[in-house]
């Protein structure tokens, strides 16, 4: 973690919409110069936190700080939001419609049509700014979604499923200009079920589910708690060191080797030493961490 | 601020310069002139001519001559019924109005002679009948033998469209002429007399204001005028009215109201989208009254000089473009605002429709107030409907051209419509808040009235 403040910081709020509770006591802090993933499956109450961060909706209790003191309408000027929900004039032209974005959030009229052209070219839509958004793709639509989210160079960028229908190839390009924003020192909050992405973008991450928080942490600690001593391996021979229940309790094999769980107080370096004093060659021998996905799934079902 | 006026802007920018906004300034006046006089041209429409047989029963068959004279050469009698005052024309129902337009349409007659001949009037009956039956006849009179002597007797028409109230008003009122002519040349009038006799009196109007000055003789225009503001005061509130609506069910479809409320207050937006609409409702009828002023100024004056002498713009007072204006506002803002009540509750333009016809249903009560309130503009009837902020933009504005009330009224009518407008504004921006971020389904009252209790 760094010193630094936070950007973000929540606490202990809670909103409801008649008798649903969408988010419930949730406390977190999001720092500078990472990337903040909130994590859940659909309906956990991802969109509400971000709505309420952004001073959309306001919670019914607790508090939330950005940059240091209560939202306000001026600091909204230093947020970039990507909805979950993209929407975009479709008759507008692409070029008019990215310059009232940024004038909505007081940027210049000069300066912005020079920031509105760089990253139009940077994403490859030049030749797309004097056509009206419905003549564009849903994955051109997104990418213009992605630039009126970033032309007033906000502080805190706040993305709610920015990779959805994206192809491969453009999901590169917007994963490098995220990790540039967070080089240049930029807070991300990054919202997403898919785990494969989270897992290669956030620093941090806080699991939701079902209105709570039910995980929080680097994913680095996280996948430290989670670590269940799992070991890959492909061997020729040591088969009788696999037998051996005192240093493994279980022993899944599939197509590239065997999978195994060491057992209660056995170390990998003790198995490690069995295996060559076996005689075995080994090809492959590979701590394995817990996946975000395998938490995920973990963590939500268990709390059902 | 800055924001705002962006909102504005861009609602205002990208609004004129659609195919929408240029066709409707185009056909806008178009439409009002077909929607006021054409329906009237239509009903006066006849094609071909009225073929009639007149059956005349007088001994020696004395008032055939006068009647067929009468039906052909009609100029001379309707001339001087043409032209009704405004007092008449204003007093008249629909249907007479019509009856009324339809005597200075040109509708020609083809008249036969059936004579007795010592025949049964059963038997010539059948036979025209059967005539009629087979199209060759649109219609006969019967004239009974008494109807010079007795001022009780009556003829009859028989005819195969008697609907055709303008064809029978014609008939009705050249016989009239033809009997009455025949009648006082039986008393002894001489002929040549009998024209300048029965000639009937024409009323001239003058209006006079309330400082007691007279003005110019009004020829009717003033009427048409007063339909013609109200009627465009009901269009236009109307189309700008479900243009904010499209707006805001725009922006809650696309979703793009999630972003906008990220970056602005939604008041701000709400508000700034009401303006920039005004806008451009206010840019189209600036565009209309330089039109109409120039057609006033170049073309008039021009169609004079061609012999064109009875065309006759009405006069306003200056001062009357300046209540049009506020009274306009007036209206766009309180319908406007309840469009983006209804825009922010509905989730689909289909359904946005559907809530806002008891909207429409308002703004229609407004214009067919304004026929009593034309009749009678200071009755208690009209005062009151034009304080109602509801109907006031048509009421009040129809009350200003055909008799200005005083002062204090216009006043209070406008006060009380613009509180209103703070309130609906107030009311409309605590639902649109939070209905423009409710997706998947229209919400129900007593959801929107928990939103508008909502801090």
């Amino acid at each position: 973690m760094t010193n630094n403040l936070p950007t973000v910081s929540i606490d202990h709020i809670t909103k409801s919409f008649g008798e649903f509770t969408a988010v419930s006591d949730l406390s977190l802090a999001v720092y500078p110069g990472r990337v903040f993933g909130l994590l859940g499956p659909n309906g956990a109450g991802k969109t509400t936190t971000i709505r309420m961060i952004v001073n959309i909706t306001a919670p019914d209790s607790g508090r939330i700080e950005v940059f240091g003191s209560q939202i306000t309408p001026e600091l909204q000027d230093r947020i970039g939001y990507l909805p979950e929900e993209r929407g975009l004039y479709k008759k507008m032209k692409v070029g008019d419609q990215l310059k009232f974005f940024a004038a909505l959030k007081n940027v210049p009229a000069k300066e912005a049509a020079k920031r509105v052209d760089h990253w139009l070219a940077r994403l490859k839509l030049t030749e797309w700014k004097n056509k009206k958004a419905s003549e564009l793709s849903k994955g051109m639509q997104q990418k213009v979604q992605f630039i009126t989210a970033i032309t007033h160079e906000p502080e805190l960028l706040i993305l709610d499923e920015p990779f959805s229908g994206l192809d491969p190839v453009n999901v590169e390009v917007l994963k490098e200009i995220i990790l540039e924003l967070k080089v240049a020192g930029k807070t991300i909050i990054f919202s997403t079920h898919q785990m494969e992405v989270a897992e290669k973008i956030c620093d941090d991450i806080c699991l939701i589910n079902r209105s709570r928080k039910v995980l929080q942490g680097s994913i680095r600690e996280v996948k430290r708690a989670f670590s269940r001593n799992a070991v890959a391996l492909r061997l020729q021979g040591g088969e009788s060191v696999l037998e051996d229940r005192s240093l493994i309790s279980k022993a899944q094999r599939d197509s590239d080797g065997i999978e195994v769980l060491l057992a209660a107080g056995a170390t990998s370096q003790e198995l490690l030493k069995h295996l060559i004093a076996a005689g075995a060659t080994i090809e492959r021998f590979e701590m394995i961490e817990p996946s975000l996905h395998d938490i995920f799934i973990e963590k939500v079902t268990e709390n059902v | 601020m800055n924001k705002l006026l962006a909102v504005i802007r861009r609602e205002y920018l990208q609004r004129v310069r659609t195919k929408f906004f240029v066709v409707m300034t185009v056909l806008g006046p178009l439409m009002l002139v077909v929607f006021t006089i054409v329906p009237g041209l239509l009903f006066s429409m006849k094609t071909g001519d009225t073929r009639i047989a007149i059956v005349d029963q007088t001994e020696g068959t004395k008032l055939y001559d006068s009647i067929r004279n009468s039906l052909l050469n009609r100029e001379r009698e309707d001339q001087d019924n043409q032209q009704p005052s405004i007092a008449e024309t204003a007093n008249s129902n629909s249907v007479q109005r019509m009856e009324k337009a339809g005597k200075s349409m040109t509708g020609s007659f083809r008249v036969e002679q059936v004579k007795p001949n010592g025949r049964a009037l059963d038997e010539i009956k059948r036979e025209l009948n059967a005539r009629i039956g087979r199209d060759e006849l649109d219609g006969y009179l019967v004239i009974p033998p008494d109807i010079l002597s007795n001022s009780e007797s009556k003829p009859s028409y028989y005819g195969r469209n008697v609907g055709d109230v303008i064809t029978s008003e014609q008939i009705k009122d050249r016989l009239n002429s033809a009997v009455r002519r025949q009648r006082l040349i039986q008393q002894g009038v001489k002929d040549q007399d009998v024209d300048t006799l029965s000639k009937s009196v024409g009323v001239a109007t003058y209006p006079v204001n309330e400082k007691g000055e007279e003005g110019a003789e009004d020829s009717g225009a003033g009427f048409a005028m007063v339909f013609i503001v109200a009627f465009l005061i009901y269009i236009s509130v109307l189309l700008y009215g479900q243009v904010v609506l499209g707006a805001i069910i725009e922006e809650k479809e696309t979703r793009i109201a999630e972003i906008l409320f990220s970056s602005v207050r939604p008041f701000q937006i709400m508000f700034g989208k009401l303006i920039g609409v005004s806008l451009m409702a206010l840019t189209q009828l600036l565009i209309w009254a330089v039109a109409f002023g120039a057609v006033a100024l170049y073309v008039v004056p021009a169609m004079a000089a061609r012999g064109f002498k009875d065309i006759n713009l009405p006069h306003l007072p200056p001062f009357f473009f300046v209540y049009f204006f506020l009274f306009f506002v007036l209206g766009y803002f309180i319908y406007a605002t309840v469009y983006v009540l209804v825009g922010s509750m509905v989730t689909t333009t289909q359904e946005g429709g559907q809530m806002a016809m008891p909207v429409v249903f308002m703004l229609m009560a407004g214009l067919y107030m304004a026929f009593p309130v034309i009749r009678a503009p200071n009755s208690s009837f009209a005062v009151w409907v034009s304080m109602v902020p509801f109907f006031a933009p048509i009421t009040m504005l129809v009350r200003i051209i055909s008799q200005t009330p005083p002062f204090w009224q216009i006043a209070l009518s406008l006060v009380i419509g613009f509180g209103t407008v703070v309130l609906l504004l107030w009311l409309a921006s605590r639902i649109y808040r939070i209905g423009m971020l409710m997706y998947g389904k229209k919400a129900t009252i007593p959801e929107v009235m928990r939103w508008v209790r909502q801090a």
